[in-house]
């Protein structure tokens, strides 16, 4: 019941436990979102589960124990109990046994003596009787009542137990000895002797016949008549001591007379006598005559019962308890207290009933018994009972019948003498059978006497076992709960673990769904931006707009390809957040990339007031290998974001080279520069770091950059966090410029995918400065690249008239670095300032020397004075349009008075963007024809020093100048025409537009210049935006030199529009492989002639054989026709299966039609010679095909040349736009990777890498 | 002579407003850049072939929608066929319900896939009588002497 009880109250508190622990965490979880709570639920049944088993362990284990250890309790106790109450019983039963035996055998020895001494006192007195057998005179007769009287006083001085002899002869003489055991004394009680006389002998003649009732009379007329006398003896020697006394007859002793021997056998009774209060025990027996045929006498012997009483104390005293002797009929005999035995309320008194004795412990074992066992209790049947309750106590009650049957008195078992009741005493007495003597013993003994300490051991243990048990129990429990509390909280880790790994599962999930949503929004917005470009294309393709028109449109389109590159970015975001980013590993140029970038900021900078410079420093490698459209997305997300915040000021790209292979004096020369710039003390140390660990690997480098503004700068405690996606400076920016926060993040990701790091840096001043480095390799011959133009020793002197500030101090000390005597001027007061001291100085230094009338700085001095030093200077004014006053007619003057000095400088002409097409055409009058458009860099300088150097170098030898090498000359004009062209439109889109562009055009256009000349409207011809003019000497001709000079512009413009179209699909264009074939062309340029160049670009192809393996008729059409075009020999197969035969020498039956058909519709191509056992130079081949796909033939094929150690170049065809598929295509052993629709130029240019690459 | 410029100005404006409607795309483009001497009935030729291609697509696919089990992974290849033919000649509205139509293939979408087929067939017929208007008025404008410019 009572693990019951616990049973439930557990699983109630495992209940109340479970429930808290669900409603503690629902709470500290309710913000998060539905997701997570459905999930929560779902862990929380599982945790509810866990719980319960949890539970239903501790219970099974607690009950389990309580079990145990109550049944151990139970055991030890009840093993200790039983054998000790048995052991101990049937030793208070031999105890009690032992006590009960005891008394018994007293009484059996008082019987026995009894027997023994009336016998014996019948032997006497029959032989005394015998030898008087002639009573004839009363002398004789009082002689043998002497005789008789010694015999007896022998007998009863033997016995001091006996209580009485008595001896009454047939004459009703009397002669007794009694012993008073109250006060100890002995009398001798004899009746007068003159009272009986012999004549009593006639009486036994007479009642020979009947003795009985001669007795019988005699007996009852004597004792009427008779005078007894008592004398007291001494009881050691029997001397008479005191004086005769008569008393009444049987007054004091009771004598056996002849009616207690009736049949002549000897009779035992109990009798009581007034003069003592405990029963005595009498027999008799009579003393026959000679003959045998008379009694003479009767011998009567009482004995006190009280010695047993007396033994029954002593025992009790001992051991405490009751015992009582009854005979059957249940009067007491003998007790072991001092109850009186006898009735004093009856006269005479009488013996009682043991139910009625004064004890009460005895009267009430007596009822018990009686009630028990009746009167009529079980003869011979001994009665143990245990544990009787009597008053308060217990007891034991044990009773034996004592069966006197074996008296010794043999002799007498056949008389069967009835033991009469003493009518004189008027004791009533039962009379019991001689063979039916029993008497019972009771003995009642309380219980705590033998138990009483085994009880209360037996209690205390018990007390004792529970209470420790139950403590084992509680520890047991506890321990349980402990243990098991362990195991719960891990259940409950467990639990929170896994809930853990499915939430993480879901927002794996979520993400997957993210990057598909985008991937798919991404389509979505592409499709939309590439009709916008198409149309733009479309648009710009229409011969009917103006040039402003199409530079507008032209940069409408640049800036949806640049939004289109945001699409792609934000793909690639989610393709970085995925890790499946990939990023490309090809050469391209690194500083024409920055220049576009920076060209293209600009245009927006210049709306706000900002400056953009770029600088680089000279030992930047030209050419690098990474991922350059990766490279550009870095920092034009990180000059967008700069732009964002800066209101006014600049904005400086830096960039330098860290390459210990090359460290050279430019190089700590240029890092001294920036230190002293930036004032970083720790960057030394940053570079010697990083030098060490770059040192390891000799075939990167590492390339630092900086990105410095003075915008609103970010706080210090953010300088961590704007890195992180979603994250702004101040939230605030976003309503003011618009941004996600991403840009930064992707920036990071990219950065460090390249190996790099970056962060903010501590910078003086207002703004932000963000350094960054990245690894990246370069080609070996990178050092090489650095086309240093050496304007040291060419005496140029150059006066840069910029705005800027931040652009004209990086320019000129660049330009001082590299030799070149620079003046700086800020604005037109300056400017006029210096040219006059520059001129006048210098005009006056050629007559008298230095004029010390003009007060100049010191540092203009040490200018002059080098500049005086300088034998043949050429100056150079590069005049910021922007100096002049543009809002009023003012510049004109200005213009005019710049004009002065014409002759004897070359003016640089920086134009805005929005200059407006009149300050064009005055300049263009002027002839002021070297201009370039803002931002002014490095490149641009180099580009304009050396045309002025070429043009000095020219002017010598002008006169005599063969057509040929003005032709040459006006070749290198146009090809730097070409790349300024590339500088404006391709930057953003790619560099090999221009390539394409320029031979397009070369090729095309050249036939047909003169009719477009005559098509085109005349005015526009004078209208040239965004080009550089370096066609100055055709100023100096006349007119028709003109009207080629335009014509030269317009073929630039043609080339703009006629690249425009291609760009369009140059979205995907792998940059890299093509910037290096046009990197080797461009270097060809200036050497090759443009027709030559072209034909080489149209047959690019020219002797490749390639495998089309294509199951589209369309496309197999398209791409043949394609390659054909490219001058190519194209087979086309129609599955995997088919290319793999073909490529094997084992070309199909379809194979031999196709080419038969192919060799039908190319008889005018060289196509006549496909032979049948092709060794392919490349494999085309669609993905997915009928029979064999294209990863499968792939493989057929990679197999197959294992151990030739030839490798065919196989390039993948695939309508599946997504990266994942190029992975697939890389790994079944594919080189390259085409998307369809086929891309023409793509296609040419990942050809040529590859094939260039088995050449 | 002034027959043959509004023709080409028709022909110019009928082209322009192919790709405006988006039937076509810069893949068309390309296709007619590459037609020169050598082959000089090259997009017709290509084009034709789309057609062709194309039709007998369209009736495996009707065919095979029609079937009461459906093979997915084979209409599927059908639809990849004919999204790459269809994006080859730079049929691009094709190509895009071709985009959705595999999409439905992938989801096992029967529904879908029924209405996908509906609206390539739509599409198709679209296109198809576009170009083929288109070549007719090249064909005019060719016929009267004039050149078809790019």
């Amino acid at each position: 019941m009572g693990t019951n009880c616990r049973h439930v109250f557990d699983r109630l508190q495992s209940f109340a436990t479970c429930w808290k622990k669900n409603s503690t965490p629902t709470g500290r979880r309710v913000f998060h979102r539905d997701v997570e709570k459905e999930e929560f639920q779902y862990a929380s049944t599982q945790c509810l589960s866990s719980y319960y088993s949890v539970f239903v362990v501790r219970l099974a284990i607690m009950a389990m124990l309580a079990i145990l250890i109550g049944l151990l309790t139970f055991l030890t106790w009840h093993f200790t109990k039983i054998y000790t109450t048995k052991s101990l019983n049937s030793l208070a039963y031999d105890l009690r046994y032992e006590l009960l035996q005891r008394p018994i055998l007293r009484m059996w020895n008082i019987l026995n003596s009894t027997s023994e001494i009336t016998t014996a006192q019948v032997k006497l007195s029959q032989y005394v009787i015998r030898s008087h057998t002639n009573l004839a005179t009363q002398a004789d007769q009082v002689e043998m009542y002497d005789a008789m009287r010694a015999v007896t006083w022998a007998l009863f001085a033997s016995k001091r137990a006996l209580n009485s002899i008595t001896v009454k002869y047939k004459n009703g003489f009397v002669q007794a000895f009694h012993r008073d055991l109250k006060d100890n004394n002995t009398f001798y009680i004899y009746s007068d002797i003159s009272n009986y006389s012999m004549a009593s002998s006639g009486y036994n003649e007479i009642n020979s016949l009947s003795p009985h009732e001669a007795w019988n009379d005699k007996d009852i007329h004597g004792n009427k008549s008779a005078i007894w006398y008592r004398e007291p003896l001494d009881p050691v020697s029997g001397e008479k001591i005191g004086k005769v006394m008569p008393i009444a007859p049987e007054d004091s002793i009771n004598i056996a007379g002849l009616s207690q021997v009736p049949d002549g056998v000897a009779s035992w009774h109990v009798a009581v006598s007034k003069f003592t209060d405990s029963p005595l025990l009498s027999a008799a027996l009579p003393v026959w005559d000679a003959s045998n045929k008379s009694i003479e006498a009767v011998v009567g012997v009482t004995t006190a019962l009280y010695s047993v009483g007396q033994l029954m104390k002593e025992l009790v005293e001992l051991h405490s308890g009751h015992m009582y002797l009854t005979s059957q009929e249940g009067y007491l005999l003998a007790t072991s207290t001092n109850a009186p035995l006898l009735s004093n309320s009856t006269k005479p008194p009488k013996l009682k009933m043991a139910v009625d004795c004064e004890n009460e412990v005895i009267r009430e074992g007596a009822q018990w018994l009686q009630k028990t066992y009746g009167n009529n209790s079980p003869q011979s049947h001994e009665v143990h009972v245990e544990n009787i309750k009597l008053g308060r106590q217990q007891y034991y009650i044990d009773s034996f019948f004592l069966n006197l049957k074996r008296l010794p008195l043999v002799h007498f078992k056949t008389l069967h003498l009835l033991l009469m009741v003493d009518l004189m005493c008027n004791i009533v007495l039962k009379i019991l059978q001689l063979s039916k003597e029993d008497q019972v013993g009771v003995i009642i003994i309380p219980r705590k006497h033998i138990m009483g300490q085994a009880d209360e051991r037996a209690f205390k243990t018990l007390v004792i076992l529970i209470s420790a048990s139950l403590c084992i129990i509680v520890i047991g429990c506890v321990c349980i709960l402990i243990l098991t509390n362990g195991v719960s909280k891990e259940m409950k880790l467990r639990a929170e673990l896994i809930s853990h790994l499915e939430a993480r599962r879901k927002a794996e999930a979520s993400s997957n769904y993210k990057s598909q949503f985008l991937a798919n929004m991404s389509h979505e917005l592409r499709t939309p931006m590439a009709a916008v470009i198409g149309l733009l294309d479309i648009l710009i393709s229409d011969d009917h707009l103006t040039n402003e028109q199409c530079a507008t449109v032209t940069q409408i389109r640049k800036c949806s390809t640049a939004l289109l590159r945001l699409l792609n970015n934000i793909l690639d975001l989610s393709k970085v957040e995925s890790g499946k980013l990939i990023l490309e590993d090809a050469e391209f140029d690194l500083g024409r990339e920055l220049e576009g970038l920076v060209d293209m900021f600009s245009v927006q900078c210049i709306n706000y007031n900002v400056e953009t410079v770029l600088d680089l420093s000279d030992d930047m490698p030209k050419l690098v290998r990474g991922d350059s459209a990766r490279v550009v997305q870095i920092f034009a997300n990180l000059i967008n974001n700069s732009i964002k915040f800066t209101l006014s000021g600049h904005i400086v790209l830096r960039g330098w080279c860290e390459n210990p292979n090359s460290c050279s004096d430019d190089t700590s020369f240029s890092l001294e520069e920036k230190k002293s710039r930036c004032s970083q003390k720790t960057k030394a140390k940053q570079h010697q770091n990083h030098a060490k660990r770059i040192s390891n690997r000799d075939n990167k480098m590492k390339l630092w950059f900086e990105v410095d503004d003075t915008g609103c700068g970010i706080d210090p405690s953010k300088w961590e966090s704007v890195f992180e996606s979603f994250e702004q400076a101040d939230p605030s920016t976003t309503r003011l410029h618009g941004g996600t926060g991403l840009g930064l993040c992707i920036v990071r990701t990219l950065v460090n995918k390249m190996g790099g790091e970056i962060k903010v840096v501590k910078k003086e001043g207002p703004g932000t400065l963000m350094r960054l480095y990245l690894r990246l390799s370069a080609p070996v011959d990178a050092s090489e690249q650095h086309c240093q133009a050496d304007f040291a020793n060419k005496g140029l002197v150059v006066l840069l008239a910029l705005q800027g500030n931040m652009g004209r101090s990086v320019t000129s000390k660049w330009l001082q670095k590299n030799g070149v005597v620079t003046m700086e001027a800020s604005e037109w007061n300056g400017l006029t300032q210096t040219l006059r001291i520059l001129f006048h100085a210098r005009s006056s230094a050629q007559n008298n020397g230095f004029d010390a009338n003009y007060s100049i700085h010191d540092n203009l001095k040490s200018k002059l004075l080098s500049i005086q030093e300088l034998r043949n200077p050429v100056f150079a004014i590069a005049v910021d349009i922007g100096l002049l006053d543009l809002s009023t007619d003012i510049w004109k003057e200005q213009l005019n008075f710049l004009h002065k000095y014409f002759g004897r400088a070359k003016f640089v002409w920086i134009l805005n963007h929005d200059s407006s097409n009149t300050i064009k055409m005055e300049l263009c009058k002027k002839g002021h024809t070297l201009t370039v458009n803002k931002p002014f860099y490095k490149t641009k300088m180099i580009h304009i020093l050396e045309a002025i150097i070429k043009e000095r170098n020219d002017e010598l030898p002008k006169k005599n100048m063969t057509p040929k090498a003005r032709l040459k000359e006006g070749n290198l004009h146009e090809s730097l025409e070409i790349d300024y062209t590339q500088c404006d439109v391709a930057s953003s889109d790619g560099s090999d537009i221009s390539e394409v562009g320029s031979s397009k055009h070369v090729s095309v256009s050249q036939d047909k210049q003169r009719e477009k000349i005559v098509r085109s409207n005349p005015p526009s011809q004078h209208q040239i935006n965004n080009f550089v003019e370096l066609t100055n000497e055709y100023m100096e001709d006349s007119n028709p030199t003109k009207e080629e000079l335009c014509q030269s512009s317009l073929n630039s413009n043609d080339v703009t529009a006629n690249v425009t179209p291609k760009s369009s699909s140059t979205k995907q264009t792998s940059f890299a492989t093509v910037a290096q074939g046009e990197d080797s062309e461009y270097g060809e340029t200036r050497k090759v002639s443009s027709s030559s160049r072209a034909v080489s670009a149209k047959k690019s192809l020219e002797g490749l054989r390639i495998l089309l393996a294509e199951d589209t008729p369309v496309i197999q059409r398209v791409a043949t026709i394609m390659l054909e075009k490219m001058g190519a020999t194209v087979v086309a197969v129609g599955d995997g299966q088919q290319a793999v035969d073909a490529l094997n020498g084992i070309p199909g039956v379809e194979d031999c039609r196709r080419e038969s058909l192919l060799k039908e519709r190319s008889t005018r191509s060289s196509q006549t010679e496909i032979l049948s056992y092709p060794p392919y130079d490349l494999i085309l081949m669609d993905c997915q095909m009928p029979k064999m796909d294209g990863y499968e033939a792939t493989k057929a094929i990679r197999k197959s040349e294992v151990g030739t150690g030839l490798h065919i170049p196989i390039v993948a065809l695939t309508a599946h736009a997504m990266s994942c598929d190029e992975a697939k295509c890389l790994e079944v052993g594919m080189d390259a990777y085409l998307t369809k629709p086929i891309d023409f130029k793509l296609m040419e240019s990942t050809i040529l890498s590859l094939t260039r690459r088995t050449w | 002579m002034d027959g043959i410029v509004q023709l080409q100005r028709q022909l110019v404006d009928y082209n322009a407003s192919l790709f405006h409607e988006g039937f076509l795309d810069d893949q068309f483009n390309q296709l007619q850049q590459l037609q020169d001497e050598s082959n000089p009935d090259f997009v017709v030729e290509v084009v034709t072939l789309f057609f062709e291609d194309a039709d007998r697509l369209l009736n495996e696919l009707t065919k095979a929608l029609g079937q009461p089990s459906i093979d997915f992974k084979r209409l599927d290849a059908h639809v990849h066929q004919l999204k790459g033919s269809s994006s080859s000649i730079g049929a691009q509205r094709v190509h895009r319900v071709c985009i959705s139509f595999r999409n439905s293939c992938e989801e096992q979408n029967v529904e879908g896939c029924l209405k996908n087929l509906q609206q390539v067939k739509h599409e198709y017929s679209l296109v198809k009588s576009k170009l083929e208007t288109l070549f007719r008025m090249e064909q005019q404008v060719l016929a009267a002497g004039g050149s078809v410019s790019r």
